[in-house]
């Protein structure tokens, strides 16, 4: 293919260089490559830059060298903004993944109303990082809302949510599990290759349905955990619409996650310098525990080729 | 054969998405354009002026409620069939909206070029294009006005940055059946903190309702609060270079009599007061509270809300002093104004627009004083006639507070750059000591250490 072309038109340099299978994939390459120049690296550079500078957005910036990184530690409400954050993640993310596997799990069933009951529980993925149904959790969660009305109802003292430190994050943990569609999905399309004659074998050798989601299921499955565990984390780390519209970070920076902090000091504060410092620095958390996840994954992630 | 369409469709997808992702690109590529366009056009613009036929088109924005949108628009609409060759595009937003979106225009150079800045110009005071020279040519008009008004549109050095939408002050509004019913005297002009939590303690006690909604605690409790200690002090200097104040305990005691009142359940705690998104959802309103902080402008919407959901009236008192003959601490300042922008193709024109804005009768009969007290004689007695009682209220109001014993000081009217800065630690260390993590003490020691390190 590729020298019949050439044989055809080769005339021109020009024609050489344009149908030359080189250039095509870098023709097909360029709208990726320059978007991310654009929109990713050129970005990221500069905020590297202005993390050691006193940027402010409206006068010209100065020099401080890593300024900006040592007064991060001695804030206590980066501090806080890192424990609340990590907390968030550590109580949404097995949340989120265990209740999406267990309706992944409800819904390998051969019926025709399981695609029409995916679709169902995938609707809240698509609209979930809206602000409009963050709005509505608000109202959900207020002191006079459909939750503690309910509660009332049922003889429970109503539960002042958004007033109470200890009580503040779980509306918005609860919003982000509620939010399992995409996880789900993938889970689905795992279990599916799970072949059967597993489930059957170990049902003559008198297993139980425990037993078999133990020991079948779960190994076979833990690939895509993997995966599904690091997108999660990866995205919970990032937690802001959800807080921004719902408490504010309140009260008293219960739910002040890390991206919400950068938003306050870069764009409220204009400290824009401090902001890019504290981004970078979420960047390398970050980095760190996907690499610990990733280095752990050995021990309990099982692979079939290995065994 | 399916090879091939496979590549076309990915490429067409990818083109697609990138096309979904890259929206903002060529805005950007433009925007520098323009940028520096408008850097070299501003001279040429002010010194030869463009002729009247020629098509202008303005870009304008502003903070504020539904009601400021709709009456501002029909302003523009107004303006522009009257000056047919110019075009207004505007921007209407709200308050954090507009102050994000503003700072990414200065750090992109492409401010409107007719914006509203409140006491915190200074900080965008390399933006704002002064009027003086307006003012000395006649494109300005303020013959209608007097010098007073003007001042507080100006910065230290006399620089007109603006001009002056209305005045305005803080007050408190309350609801006299309620504090008639909890058996609570009404507040007079002479009131103190401590009449102030005693009767959001008896109402709460004797209601089971919060007897105070949301306040601005920024205001009351420092930048008014430190005025309030005496003549002498204030936040921020009268340069804006350091602070007013030398002692944090100045602070201390709003910290802690919120706290109390929290605590005590007469005053929303934060997560309640997360709940009031603009001012028809306050407590007072929906007959939760007996008081809420109000700015003077508001207080008509803030009773025509309250009246639609059944509460037959409020009545509106300046805040309480520390003590009973010591100083109010408010003043009457311009909440807003409208400036021309630095960025600005055609600052003259812009400024033509300001002044029609302000000075209008005509203009002002659309937006019925809704940003605060008209500055232009001409208008404010055009509107005296038309005014509802709930409007000759605020006018009443405003009268008395301008005619508060300042000690002869002339007020500030701007505050420095790092006053938000300063405003969020406050809250955030107020939140603290709500908390229990802090003693008001230490929290009102946090603040001003943080805000004398700000200089």
């Amino acid at each position: 293919m590729n020298k019949k072309k050439n044989d055809g038109s080769g005339r021109t340099g020009w024609n050489r260089f344009i149908y030359n299978n080189n250039t095509v994939g870098y023709v097909f390459l360029a709208p990726f490559v320059i978007g991310f120049l654009c929109f990713t690296i050129i970005p990221m550079i500069s905020s590297l830059y202005y993390s050691c500078t006193d940027y402010n957005m409206i006068d010209k910036e100065t020099w401080i060298g890593i300024n900006n990184y040592i007064n991060l530690f001695k804030d206590e409400r980066f501090l806080n903004s890192i424990k609340v954050t990590l907390e968030y993640v550590f109580f949404s993310v097995p949340l989120k993944l265990a209740f999406a596997l267990f309706i992944a799990f409800l819904l390998t069933r051969p019926s025709k109303a399981v695609s029409f009951y995916r679709s169902l529980y995938y609707l809240p993925s698509l609209i979930g990082g809206s602000v409009a149904v963050a709005l509505v959790w608000k109202e959900l969660f207020a002191r006079k809302g459909l939750i503690n009305v309910n509660l009332g109802k049922l003889g429970i003292d109503a539960v002042n949510w958004f007033g109470n430190m200890t009580t503040a994050k779980w509306p918005i943990i609860l919003m982000t599990v509620w939010q399992f569609g995409s996880s789900m999905l993938i889970f689905a399309a795992g279990l599916k290759e799970i072949p059967s004659s597993y489930y059957e074998a170990a049902k003559i050798d008198g297993a139980n349905g425990w037993q078999s989601f133990w020991k079948i299921t779960m190994p076979c499955l833990s690939p895509i955990i993997l995966f599904n565990l690091i997108m999660q984390l990866i995205s919970s780390f990032m937690v802001f619409t959800q807080a921004f519209v719902i408490t504010g970070g309140g009260p008293n920076d219960a739910t002040m996650y890390y991206a919400l902090y950068v938003y306050k000091q870069g764009i409220n504060n204009r400290n824009m310098g401090y902001a890019s410092a504290m981004s970078w620095v979420m960047l390398v958390i970050m980095s760190v525990i996907t690499l610990i996840v990733f280095k752990t994954s050995n021990h309990w992630v099982f692979n079939e080729s290995e065994s | 054969m399916k090879k091939k369409l496979l590549a076309v469709l990915a490429t067409a997808a990818m083109v697609l998405g990138l096309v979904g992702c890259g929206q903002e690109a060529p805005a950007s590529t433009e925007s520098t354009e323009t940028t520096t366009s408008v850097v070299e056009s501003t001279e040429t613009a002010s010194t030869e002026e463009t002729t009247e036929a020629e098509p202008v088109t303005l870009r304008m924005a502003w903070w504020g409620s539904q009601t400021r949108h709709d009456r501002t628009i029909a302003v523009i609409e107004l303006y522009e069939s009257l000056h047919p060759n110019v075009t207004i595009e505007y921007e209407p937003m709200d308050f954090d909206g507009y102050f994000n979106k503003l700072t990414t225009l200065v750090a992109s150079n492409e401010v409107w070029d007719i914006f509203q800045l409140g006491s915190n110009f200074p900080t965008y005071q390399s933006k704002i294009y002064t009027l003086n020279d307006f003012i000395a040519d006649g494109t300005i008009d303020v013959s209608g006005t007097t010098d007073a008004f003007l001042r507080i549109a100006a910065d230290e050095d006399g620089n007109q940055v603006g001009l002056c939408s209305g005045v305005n002050t803080y007050g408190i509004a309350y609801n006299p059946a309620m504090f008639k019913e909890a058996g609570v005297a009404e507040p007079t002009e002479n009131w103190t903190w401590e009449d102030y939590k005693q009767a959001c303690l008896t109402i709460h006690e004797k209601l089971n309702v919060y007897g105070s909604s949301k306040f601005d605690d920024w205001q009351a409790g420092a930048s008014m609060g430190v005025g309030q200690e005496g003549f002498d002090y204030s936040f921020f200097n009268n340069k804006n270079d350091g602070l007013g104040f030398d002692d944090p305990s100045m602070l201390t005691d709003y910290i802690s009599m919120r706290k109390e009142l929290v605590d005590a359940g007469a005053f929303p705690d934060p997560g309640a007061c997360k709940e009031i998104a603009d001012i028809e959802q306050d407590f007072v309103v929906s007959g939760e509270a007996a008081m809420t902080w109000v700015a003077s402008n508001q207080y008509a919407a803030l009773s025509e809300a309250a009246k639609a959901n059944g509460i037959e009236e409020l009545k509106l008192i300046n805040p309480p002093r520390k003590k009973a003959d010591g100083p109010a601490g408010i003043t009457i300042q311009s909440s807003q104004m409208l400036c021309v922008s630095q960025d600005s193709k055609n600052p003259a024109e812009a400024a033509k627009f300001i002044e029609f804005f302000q000075s209008n009768v005509d203009a002002n009969k659309i937006l019925l004083a809704e940003r605060g007290i008209p500055t232009f004689t001409a208008v404010r007695d055009a509107l005296a006639d038309e005014l509802t009682d709930v409007e000759k209220t605020v006018y009443a109001y405003v009268d008395v507070v301008g005619s508060f014993d300042t000690g002869g000081k002339t007020v500030n009217p701007a505050s420095p750059a790092c006053t938000d800065a300063i405003k969020e630690q406050y809250n955030y260390y107020l939140e603290k000591a709500i908390y229990g993590e802090c003693t008001a003490e230490e929290a009102a020691k946090a603040v001003y250490d943080f805000a004398k390190s700000q200089f």
